[in-house]
């Protein structure tokens, strides 16, 4: 009986490997341990054999119920693993397939030059303020001692909605509302677009501006100058260094013009550099000591007030960051430009 | 304003500034920018003087010659030339090989039809030196040879280009710029001195009728004078300025002006009637004609010079054309006066007489300098044109002028942030013509004629910073002496619209619109595609297209989504999807006029709008992408809303619009924005397809606009957040019901009456399919809707579900006649 049982045994561990799927597998399995398999039907004939026999025997087909047992554990497993792996084969992707992606919006250059301007100089203390772009001839000029018949009008060309009412030229404008609706300390910024009479590849009838405003008790012209070194070393990076030079505007004395150092040529310029033409240097804005004159027009008679005024182009700004060639491009609306910001 | 160096060193010492590089680098430093620095003799490197030896015919073509040509040295060339007008023996102006002529062209040995050319014979037109030119230069017999051209024609100046602010009227002569630079070097700069004329013998007698506007003539008559055109070196020195020589007595009067700075003029004085001339304010309706050929009809307001019997120039700004200097003229009667900067500019800007005299006169002259200027005119024009004064006369009102202006020396340094002594400060003033009263703490200093723009100590203060040089100014911080305004206070309200005009624009792109900006004005014919007009108009606008300011922002997207399409090449559909945030203008009932000094009668009304068009996403296979339809447009706005916390805002269909619809849109495709108590605030939805033909729009186009104002008040403020909500913990039970809905029945009223009827267990109540098949019948569409019931603070029961279920089934079929599905 024991010969039998062993083979019986030799034959299943053959079939057992032999098998090439999980179902023939099974069936083996049944073939043998099931209640009609195999090895039932070797126990069945235990009654015939006698009782010194029969603890040899039952060991010895215990043995062999385990031994089939474990070699089928491991045959199912690799059976099992060699499935997945042939099932994960057929489920394989073309990852390399275009992805199914949302369209990105994007912020207009000058919206984002304006964010960055606005996030850099509330750090040091500026609030936003905004007002109407149509305005009266009052706040744009006289407010802003530029007086009528005075040469300085014809620095801006103007357009005209009617009497006394016009397309604000700068948003200086907002100066004076500023000034009137609340009392010093005054530290502003007025972003906004402005609109002159002149059109080419860098002049548009309507850009944008952030004129900036501190009117306090002392305030220095350094200050002036710690202010706009801080904003030009923000956007261009840290070696960027400016440079006032003595100009003219109405609103302001003493006057200036600002360059900040080519953040391309760092410091040495190079003949044929693009951004600042060699020169080393880019006018980025107009600055100055706020006129005392305006100071009394707001009303303003504390002795010892004092305050800086600048402005710049937020176009021009946005130009030089993002290397943008022609001025018009920023207003067609093209999407080939706007999806690239 | 152009500056001849030569001439300006006749007045300054120019030897230790560097050279006109040197010299441009601080008049800029000092606020009197150079914009440029043209040498005269730019392009005349390699081109000498010559002599043609012979002129034969060309061996291979008829109209040309071959002229063997010598500069004196060495053996003759060779040259081909194409002018007919020159023989052997002329002198001409030979460009040699290398050379790179002002017209740009460059000299380069070349075959010509077979002979090789050594140079060019040049023309008046190839130097620059004409518009235009038949034929080659001949130059005069006496013509050395081999000598450069430019130094022959005294083309050897260097002439500076100075942009100059207007607040600087000082600086618009020769003398003005050279006293700048003698301030700069430590000199003084010198004048052309001339010997004041007497006073008394003059035959023409002067009246100052416009008071202070006028205070200041002074007059001289000069008899034997002779007209005649001017001396070569008078030619060149108004052309090296910018202006053209007329005759030896006009120029004399310009030369004064581009020297001195003060704009004179001359009269033939036997065209002065009744032996007297004065100024005065001039009639309205008066004519006078002018030198220049045109006539202008007055306004009433400007300043006119008038004789015995009529008026004979704008004063300030243009002489009379019944007046003038003539050929033959041999008395002429010289004027030197004083006008109101305000009154010659107005003049100027009223008739476009853009006047280098009404230049300087609005920006103010020099009002101690009118005799000097005088005594040099009579001067030169006795130089130039010969004869001798005969008498000389003046009025003046005495005005008062230059008040001092009183300042602390020690608040230079403290207003400007930088090192200023009190002896620096005092040596830069008194460098500039300024007189110091000290004594005490204050100075009272009082600043020269010519500088009419130092008024205040601010103004002090920028000369003593541009001469020290604004580098010298420390970078400090300053100090916040007060807390930063808190968004939520009342004078934050534009800095807190700022803030969630920035959130929209962020929450729109992050939904793959991108942000397009276009003007506030387009013309009013486009404006009429739409069925809209503006009512504020630019009044002198650039062009057409410049001239409406809009009424709304949809016109100028659309322009975007057709420029687009325009600009598209290849199959693909072309994804469009751009939006702006920006004001729309509109005037108020009395139309757009000043009233006050703040208000304007516009109205600027913000919107938001956005265009749609093309694949829903930016990438993928083609049968996974589709188009984007309204429901993605609803998404846009839903999402927009929710990111900006806005409360209130109703859709409703264009369909059920209780004001009149909106022709843009497609009726059947196209939502009312409603808020408060049924405004309607915006409009979302597709262009309508007639329009849409009309414009010639490639795709269906879905647009939004809004009113930002309206949205603004309606969502979260800029400093407010959600607050937290919390969740049921306790499992809902679903319910999903099929629906046969027969008629037009909206998903919307679907879900409100399950909810209302479900009340308060039924939460959520939405539809999630959506068919219509020929089984089902005409006009009866199958609706698949899934109600959620739950408690916030307990489980509910199968049996409370079913209950509330049979009521809502209930209510669909009273209130909708909607049944369940069999």
């Amino acid at each position: 009986m024991i010969a039998k049982l062993d083979a019986i045994g030799e034959q299943v561990l053959k079939e057992i490997s032999a098998a090439a799927s999980l179902e023939a597998l099974e069936q083996v399995r049944v073939s043998v341990l099931g209640k009609k398999g195999a090895l039932s039907e070797v126990l069945k004939g235990l009654g015939s054999v006698g009782p010194e026999e029969r603890p040899r025997i039952g060991a010895a087909a215990n043995e062999w119920k385990r031994k089939i047992e474990d070699a089928l554990e491991v045959r199912k497993g690799a059976l099992e693993a060699a499935a997945l792996d042939a099932r994960l084969q057929s489920e394989r992707l073309d990852v390399s397939l275009p992805s199914r992606l949302p369209h990105r919006g994007t912020l207009h250059p000058v919206t984002q030059a304006t964010r960055r301007i606005v996030e850099i100089l509330a750090r040091l203390g500026f609030d936003v303020m905004t007002g109407p772009e149509i305005e009266t001839e009052f706040l744009n000029f006289d407010a802003v001692n530029i007086p009528a018949d005075h040469p300085a009008r014809d620095m801006q060309d103007t357009f005209f909605m009617g009497p006394g009412v016009l397309l604000r030229t700068h948003t200086s404008s907002v100066q004076m509302r500023a000034m009137r609706s609340q009392s010093w300390p005054v530290r502003i910024l007025c972003p906004g677009a402005v609109y002159r009479c002149d059109s080419d590849a860098t002049h548009s009838p309507m850009f944008h501006q952030v004129e900036g405003l501190w009117v306090d008790r002392g305030v220095k012209m350094s200050d002036l100058k710690g202010v706009l070194s801080c904003l030009a070393r923000e956007l261009f990076g840290a070696e960027a260094k400016i440079r006032l030079r003595p100009s003219y505007f109405p609103f302001v004395e003493p006057g200036a013009e600002v360059d900040v150092s080519c953040f391309q040529c760092k410091g040495a310029p190079k003949a044929g550099c693009r951004i600042c033409k060699g020169t080393g240097w880019l006018e980025i804005l107009g600055a100055g000591m706020v006129h005392p004159r305006l100071l009394e027009m707001a009303g303003f008679r504390e002795p010892g007030l004092t305050g800086f005024a600048f402005g710049m182009g937020v176009e021009r700004i946005a130009m030089l960051l993002h290397e943008i060639p022609d001025l018009r491009l920023m207003f067609q609306g093209d999407v080939r430009f706007l999806k690239q910001f | 304003m152009r500056i001849s160096w030569k001439w300006l060193s006749e007045m300054v010492d120019l030897s230790g500034v560097g050279g006109p590089q040197g010299l441009a680098e601080l008049l800029t430093r000092r606020g009197l920018e150079v914009e440029a620095i043209e040498r005269q003799d730019a392009g005349f490197d390699r081109v000498v003087t010559a002599q043609i030896l012979e002129r034969n015919r060309h061996p291979q073509a008829d109209r040309l010659s071959l002229c063997l040509v010598t500069t004196g040295q060495g053996d003759p060339q060779e040259i081909v030339c194409g002018a007919q007008n020159m023989k052997a023996g002329d002198k001409v102006a030979l460009a040699q090989i290398g050379a790179h002529l002002p017209n740009d062209v460059k000299i380069e040995r070349s075959k010509i039809r077979g002979v090789t050319s050594n140079g060019m014979l040049c023309s008046e037109e190839e130097l620059k030196l004409k518009e235009k030119a038949e034929g080659i230069m001949i130059l005069p017999p006496e013509t050395p040879l081999g000598r450069p051209l430019a130094e022959l024609l005294g083309r050897d100046d260097t002439i500076l280009t100075l942009k100059l602010t207007a607040n600087r009227g000082d600086c618009l002569s020769h003398y003005g710029i050279a006293r700048e630079v003698a301030a700069a070097l430590g000199q003084s700069a010198k004048r052309p001195e001339a010997p004041l004329l007497q006073e008394g013998g003059c035959p023409i007698t002067i009246e100052l009728q416009a008071g202070q506007a006028a205070p200041q003539f002074f007059g001289a008559y000069l008899d034997g004078v002779k007209v005649g055109p001017s001396p070569a070196w008078l030619v060149r020195r108004l052309e090296a300025s910018g202006s053209r020589s007329i005759n030896n007595v006009v120029d004399a009067s310009n030369l004064v002006m581009l020297e001195l700075g003060h704009p004179v003029h001359i009269y033939d004085a036997d065209r002065i009637e009744g032996a007297r001339i004065g100024v005065r304010v001039g009639r309205e309706g008066e004519e006078l004609p002018l030198l220049d050929g045109t006539q202008v009809r007055l306004a009433g307001t400007e300043l006119v010079i008038f004789d015995g019997k009529r008026s004979v120039g704008l004063a300030g700004v243009m002489g009379g054309g019944n007046s003038e200097v003539q050929e033959g003229t041999t008395r002429v009667f010289l004027e030197c006066a004083e006008f109101d900067p305000k009154l010659v500019r107005r003049a100027s800007s009223r008739h476009q007489k853009k006047t280098d005299a009404a230049h300087r006169f609005e920006r103010g002259i020099d009002p101690q300098a009118l005799p000097q200027v005088l005594a040099r005119l009579a001067q030169l024009v006795q130089k130039l044109a010969g004869g001798r004064v005969v008498g000389s006369v003046s009025a003046r009102l005495d005005l008062p002028r230059s008040r001092a202006i009183t300042v602390a020396p020690g608040w230079f340094g403290d207003f400007l942030g930088m090192e200023v002594t009190e002896a620096r400060a005092a040596a830069i003033l008194e460098g500039l013509g300024c007189r110091i009263e000290k004594g005490g703490a204050q100075w009272k200093v009082t600043a020269p004629s010519y500088r009419r723009d130092l008024s205040i100590p601010e103004d002090l203060a920028e000369e003593v910073a541009r001469t020290i040089g604004y580098d010298a100014i420390h970078e400090t911080v300053p100090v916040l002496t007060s807390a930063p305004r808190a968004l939520s206070a009342p004078e934050s309200a534009t800095a807190a619209s700022f803030r969630l005009l920035l959130r929209a624009k962020e929450l729109l792109a992050g939904l793959g619109l991108c942000e397009a900006l276009n003007y506030s004005f387009t013309s009013r014919a486009w404006l009429s595609k739409f069925g809209m007009s503006s009512s504020a108009l630019v009044v002198n606008p650039l062009s057409e297209e410049h001239e409406a300011m809009i009424p709304s922002l949809l016109p100028g997207l659309v322009r975007n989504a057709l420029d687009n399409w325009n600009r598209h090449f290849g199959s693909e559909a072309l994804p469009i999807r751009l939006f702006e945030i920006r004001p729309t203008f509109r005037a108020a009932e009395g139309g757009l006029k000043a009233q006050g000094e703040m208000e304007t009668g516009a109205k600027e009304l913000w919107r938001l709008a956005a265009v749609l068009s093309g694949p829903r996403f930016a990438g993928g296979l083609r049968n996974e992408l589709g188009e984007v339809d309204f429901y993605d447009l609803k998404s846009v706005v839903e999402r927009l809303f929710e990111g900006l916390g806005t409360r209130g805002m109703r859709f409703q269909p264009l369909t059920a619009s209780r004001s009149g619809g909106n022709p843009l849109f497609h009726p059947g495709q196209s939502v009312e924005i409603l808020a408060g108590k049924g405004d309607v605030v915006g409009h979302f939805g597709l262009l309508h397809p007639g329009k849409a033909r009309d414009l010639k729009a490639r795709a269906p186009l879905w647009m939004i606009e809004v009113d930002w104002e309206v949205l603004q008040k309606l969502s979260r403020t800029a400093w407010e957040v959600p607050a937290f909500r919390a969740w049921s913990e306790f499992p809902p039970i679903e319910r999903d019901f099929a629906l046969i809905v027969k008629g037009e029945v909206s998903a919307d009223r679907i879900s409100q009456v399950a909810l209302k009827a479900g009340k308060p267990l039924a939460k959520v109540a939405k539809i999630f399919d959506v068919y219509r098949s020929s089984q089902l019948g005409e006009g009866v569409t199958s609706v698949a809707v899934r109600v959620i019931f739950y408690e916030e603070n307990r489980s509910l029961q199968e049996s409370e579900a079913e209950t509330v279920s049979a009521q809502i089934l209930n209510a669909w079929k009273k209130e909708l006649g909607i049944e369940l599905r069999s």
